[in-house]
Formats: C-alpha cells, structure tokens, sequence
C-alpha cells in the first residue's frame, strides 16, 4: 500500500492540526497546542511561525479572512484533515495491535 | 552609539546585544551597523530569526505573534532578514525556538541569501573574464591597460595630460575583476559558513 510521504506527521505538526480544528490565530495555538497535549508540546513563536507557513505551502491549513488586522486566522483545510484522520489511524492501529500481542503473552505467560 | 561588527552566528551575536544591554547600551536599529541607545543598565535576552516578507500584512502578523508570547521586535524591517527581538516579561518561553529544526532553520534561510547574491555577482564576472574591457594580467604590465593610441610616444604635458585622463579607466580595467572576484568569493564564503552553522545547529542537543 502506498502511504502518503507526509506520514507520520511529528508530535508538533499533529496538535497544530487538531488544534485549527476551529479557526483561530497564531498565539490561541500556542494555547490550545499546550492544553491538547496536558502540557507535553509547548510551541515558542518562532517555530510555530515556520510550521504555520510550511502547513500553509502544502495545503494542509487554509488562511481565512480576519477581523483583526494584527493577526492572521487560520483553520485546517480538507486536505489537511483527511491527512491528519489517516495519521490518527495509523497510530490506532499500532496501538490495537501491540495490545494484541501484549495480551497474548500475558495469556502464555500465566 | 554606533558599532560596527559582523557576526556569522546568531548566538554570539545574541550573547553580545545582552552584554550590550548590561552596560547601558539598548539596541535600537540594525542597518549595516548597530545603533544603540543609552538607557540604565539591564538583564536582558535577545533572539535572532532570519526571515523576509512579501508584504506588510505577513510582517505585521509575524510581529504580533511574538509580542502576544512575550517577545518584543526592536529592530529588522520587512526585507532586512535579521529579526531583533527582546524578551518582555519573566514569564513566557527563554527562546523563540522550542525544537532544533525551526533553530537551525534561520542558518538555512541565511544562507540560500548569501548563495543567491553570490550568484547574481557571477554574470558579471564571467562577462569580464571573457571579453576584452577587462585585463586579468594587466597589472603585470601597467602600460597594456592603457588605450589611447601613441601614448607612450606622447612627449611633455601633451602625455601627462593624456596619462592621467586614462588613469582611472586603466585602474578600473586592471583592477576591478579583482574586487569583483573578492566580492563573489566573500558571499559564497557567507553561504559555506552558515550552512556549516545549519548543519552544526542540526546535530546539538538541546
């Protein structure tokens, strides 16, 4: 089967996606990167602003118009969703298959 | 106060704007020198990004996006490259990067420009190598770089008149490619460097 090149998407690139889930701007995804990953992932500006643009060039979020001059609002483009859906499911599968051998040995192992 | 100074590395020259600052001197602006204003001494710490933009909107949401996490823009335009910034408050991230990809990046872009001004200097040379306004030995025998017919046969004021019109025109003929080259070979130089410092910045550990 042929995988898509942009798998698996870095631990980074994942909560920026799911965090632009709803639209919003450059700091509220500091924010919400932070909460979704119980404090693991904290972006500072100068990397987020590089992953925001390298996103933006492949596709994968989509700027839309803003109210706020100052500040950009982004949100994560069909594309961009359908690749994090497949990253979602190839990480599911690794999890339900290492319980499955995990479970095994415990099983011979009684 | 105004300094001169080149720095190839961010680092050191992020070290040097915070001995600055611990001596009085808060940077201002950067355009082909530093300017510095003399305020009370501080603890501070800069951070350097390389980055240009396309337009004024990209650069404005850039700048806010620091500022709203604690970094303040001091100096660096749109098109400048560097980006000077100053941390704000306590509180808030000690870089302005948090993985090394995105730290090593600003080398990367840094040297894409020394290698693009390098390559825009090289038509020009090869126009002169290759064609005759320009002589790459003439300064082994100073009399070819000079044009006028019958000069050297020219006697008195008539010749010191003639000698020193063409002077500046020899001078430039003999002498220029070599500037030229120096200047090609300086920014490939730049580029070597900062793509050493890409590399180098890749395999750190944090």
């Amino acid at each position: 089967m042929n995988r898509d090149k942009n798998l698996p998407l870095t631990e980074t690139v994942y909560y920026i996606l799911l965090a632009l889930a709803d639209p919003t701007h450059g700091y509220i995804i500091m924010q919400r990167v932070e909460e979704l990953s119980n404090g693991q992932v904290r972006l500072a500006a100068g990397t987020l602003y590089g992953a925001i643009e390298n996103l933006l060039k492949k596709g994968f979020i989509i700027a839309v118009p803003s109210t706020d001059a100052r500040r950009k609002i982004y949100v994560i483009s069909a594309t961009g969703k359908q690749l994090l859906y497949a990253d979602y499911q190839r990480m599911n599968h690794m999890l339900n298959i290492t319980s499955k051998i995990f479970e095994k040995e415990m099983i011979e192992n009684d | 106060m105004t300094k001169f100074k080149f720095f190839a590395d961010f680092d050191k020259e992020e070290k040097w704007l915070g001995k600055m600052a611990e001596q009085g001197y808060q940077l201002k602006r950067v355009f082909l020198c530093y300017k510095f204003n003399s305020t009370q001494p501080e603890r501070a710490i800069f951070k350097i990004d390389y980055r240009t933009f396309k337009n004024d909107q990209d650069f404005l949401d850039y700048c806010t996006l620091f500022e709203d996490s604690g970094w303040q823009h001091i100096a660096g335009t749109k098109q400048s490259g560097s980006q000077y910034f100053k941390k704000t408050g306590p509180e808030g991230d000690a870089d302005i990067f948090s993985d090394l990809s995105s730290r090593a990046g600003r080398y990367k872009r840094l040297s894409y420009m020394w290698l693009s001004l390098s390559t825009a200097w090289l038509p020009l040379l090869i126009i002169m190598l290759t064609s005759d306004w320009i002589r790459i030995g003439g300064f082994l025998n100073p009399k070819t770089l000079y044009y006028t017919p019958g000069l050297w046969e020219m006697e008195g004021l008539n010749f010191w008149r003639h000698f020193l019109f063409e002077t500046p025109f020899a001078l430039f003929r003999g002498f220029l490619v070599f500037f030229w080259i120096a200047i090609v070979l300086l920014y490939a130089f730049s580029a070597i460097k900062s793509w050493w410092l890409y590399r180098k910045t890749l395999n750190e550990n944090i």
